[in-house]
């Protein structure tokens, strides 16, 4: 071991064991303390071996951060090394001479500042300090400032060195160039969703263009207040229906702000004040690593997306899901029917319901499927005739597309089957806004009214036989089989005839080879020569179905 | 050191019980690491879990270090069972080692 001069002398002051000195010849030692001093003194050998692992850490620092920096015995940077000095803020040459918390960062008050200063006296190592500023052209930057102390050989404070790197977050992100905060700022402005930014107080510190243009309804919580204003408390003071809801979205907002959980949703259906059907959706995104910003907050309002969940989750749980076959839904643009597929009930009809009694409030309205539903007028209270009949193509109810509450005829279920089902107000309210839902309305309505006057001036001038034919066509048209099961008596009901009637005119169809019925099943052999037996007025009703469309 | 070793034979009866040491190191000097790492085989080999071993850093603590006779860094102090035995260097030599803790019978 080259021991020089200076630490020949020191050894021989200090060392009196033949053990201890037998481990410096053999270069196993790396320092020796002195009692004079207190302090321990590095061999030159280790103090080279030292200063090769320093330069090794250093550059691996160089590797991991954006800075590496000195700092004296009264914390003054002494030097600041590393990526471009740009505008970034923090590592221009103006810092040198200065103390931390003489930089113009704007995160930090003075209580934070004198916990820091505390824990330097202590000469604590600290990691990861987030400090923000704002450069010369306006742009905020955030740095992650890590630090330890250092001390010489003997163990003396001579002050501290570390590094820093600039923070890549949502704030930061437009740091590396210029004008990208207006970018940002423009994407903000150009989403149609609400977004705020809140505090950690609540306190709504940032929002885009949609949020102040929203034009708050009781319904959105707190949605369209200003910049400025406490958000949590507009949840707390909400009112009404809508009180429960404003409650369990501050107490998530609370969380998120308080670190709890990282991301709340929150949604509810309501209505609108126009009646219309839509769910509130709130996304509240929590922001950690900003000091400002807290929480993220989010707001849509969709009337698509029920409906996209609706036949979902139809799919699941209700293996009668019905397909949208009937015409006049069918007839309606994408949109509308989108809105009021929301309020449509998928429902299973028996054969002889009864949807509605003469005279009853209309409680529902039915768009038929695959089911069939016979109107029936009563004569006296007790002989019923069939005026009209309604499958696919059209809807039970139309009494209120006209305004009309109650019904005028007796709607009985003749063929069972799938349809949708709508509660009555909500069907008015939709009715109103959907005008394509009104054309395809006005025309089936006309056309069953074509369908009453001619079975009215058939009833009274067609055979049975004739009628029956008709009525056992327009059954057909209805259903998707060539078989149905009607007994005679519901037939005789229906064409306003005796029992004896009907059967006579169903043996007569039946020795034609045109039907063939056993025990009120009745299959349809020749639909032309059925189509020839029956009376002109099946083929008028028909050609004003197959040129009028809904659409 | 042929007395430490008289003792440490006499101390024998007593590595059943918990050997406790005290090394004395200077940073990450280069001896010092190796001190560490050769003390930390020695003890898996012979000691398993019998032994309590407290690092101390003459840069950290040069006081305490004075006050403990620490005269180089490294050296490694048994405390106890007694008596308190003292090596110096990288511990690099390990039947020195073992002897200093008493427990060279087991060395063979």
């Amino acid at each position: 071991m080259d021991v020089t001069a200076e630490f020949e002398d020191l050894i021989l002051r200090l060392i009196k064991g033949p053990a201890e000195r037998q481990a410096i010849e053999s270069g196993q030692i790396d320092a020796i303390l002195d009692p004079a001093t207190g302090r321990a003194i590095l061999l030159p050998e280790a103090q080279l071996a030292l200063r090769v692992d320093q330069a090794r850490d250093r550059s691996l620092v160089k590797l991991s951060s954006d800075w590496q920096w000195e700092k004296d015995t009264q914390y003054r940077f002494v030097s600041c090394e590393g990526a471009s000095t740009g505008s970034s803020g923090f590592a221009d040459k103006s810092i040198i001479g200065k103390r931390l918390w003489d930089l113009p960062f704007d995160n930090m008050n003075d209580v934070q500042w004198q916990a820091l200063r505390r824990e330097l006296t202590r000469r604590a190592a600290y990691r990861d300090l987030e400090l923000r500023s704002r450069d010369r052209a306006g742009n905020v930057h955030c740095f992650s400032i890590s630090g330890e102390p250092v001390f010489n050989e003997d163990g003396e404070f001579k002050g501290y060195r570390g590094t820093a790197r600039e923070i890549p977050g949502l704030q930061v992100a437009d740091a590396t160039s210029p004008g990208s905060v207006e970018i940002a700022r423009a994407t903000l402005d150009a989403l149609t969703v609400r977004i705020c930014a809140l505090d950690s107080a609540g306190t709504i510190i940032l929002a885009n263009k949609a949020w102040g243009a929203f034009t708050a309804t009781k319904q959105c919580i707190g949605v369209g207040i200003p910049e400025g204003t406490n958000y949590l408390a507009a949840c707390d003071s909400a009112g009404g229906n809508t009180r429960a809801n404003g409650v369990a979205l501050a107490a998530g907002i609370r969380r998120v702000i308080a670190g709890k959980c990282e991301l709340f949703r929150y949604e509810y259906g309501c209505n609108s004040p126009t009646g219309e059907r839509y769910v509130c959706a709130f996304t509240v995104t929590a922001l950690r690593r900003n000091h400002t910003v807290r929480a993220v907050i989010s707001h849509a309002k969709t009337f698509t997306r029920k409906y996209a969940e609706h036949p979902l989750g139809r799919d699941h749980e209700d293996a009668d899901r019905v397909p949208i076959v009937n015409a006049v839904l069918a007839a309606m643009t994408r949109r509308e029917y989108q809105r009021l597929a929301i309020d449509l009930e998928p429902i299973r009809l028996n054969f002889g319901e009864v949807l509605y009694e003469l005279g009853d409030t209309i409680q529902y309205i039915y768009f038929p499927s695959d089911c069939l539903v016979s109107l029936l007028t009563e004569v006296e209270g007790r002989m019923a005739l069939e005026v009209g009949l309604v499958g696919s193509e059209g809807m039970v109810g139309t009494p209120l597309a006209l305004g009309i509450g109650t019904s005028s005829i007796r709607a009985l279920v003749q063929g069972p089957g799938r349809a949708l089902r709508m509660e009555a107000a909500r069907f008015q309210t939709a009715f109103r806004q959907s005008p394509s839902l009104q054309r395809a309305l006005y025309r089936y309505t006309h056309l069953l009214m074509a369908q009453f006057t001619q079975t009215a001036a058939c009833n009274r001038f067609h055979s049975v036989e004739a009628r029956l034919a008709r009525w056992l066509l327009m059954t057909h048209d209805r259903v998707s089989s060539d078989q149905f099961h009607l007994t005679h008596e519901f037939l005789a009901d229906m064409l306003g005839v005796r029992r004896v009637g009907v059967t006579n005119a169903a043996s007569e169809l039946r020795k034609r080879k045109l039907i063939d019925y056993t025990r009120g099943d009745i299959t349809i052999l020749d639909r032309k020569g059925l189509a020839a037996a029956s009376c002109g007025c099946y083929r008028i009703v028909k050609d004003l179905f197959d040129t009028l469309k809904l659409r | 050191m042929q007395r430490k070793r008289a003792k440490g034979k006499a101390a024998s009866p007593a590595v059943a019980t918990v050997v406790v040491m005290r090394l004395y190191i200077s940073g990450n000097a280069p001896n010092s690491v190796r001190a560490i790492a050769n003390l930390d085989a020695i003890c898996k080999e012979y000691l398993k879990d019998g032994y309590k071993l407290e690092i101390v850093d003459v840069f950290e603590q040069p006081a305490r270090a004075l006050a403990e006779g620490v005269i180089v860094t490294p050296s490694l102090a048994k405390v106890s069972p007694s008596p308190a035995v003292k090596v110096v260097g990288n511990l690099s030599d390990k039947g020195n080692v073992l002897l200093a803790l008493g427990i060279e019978g087991r060395a063979g």
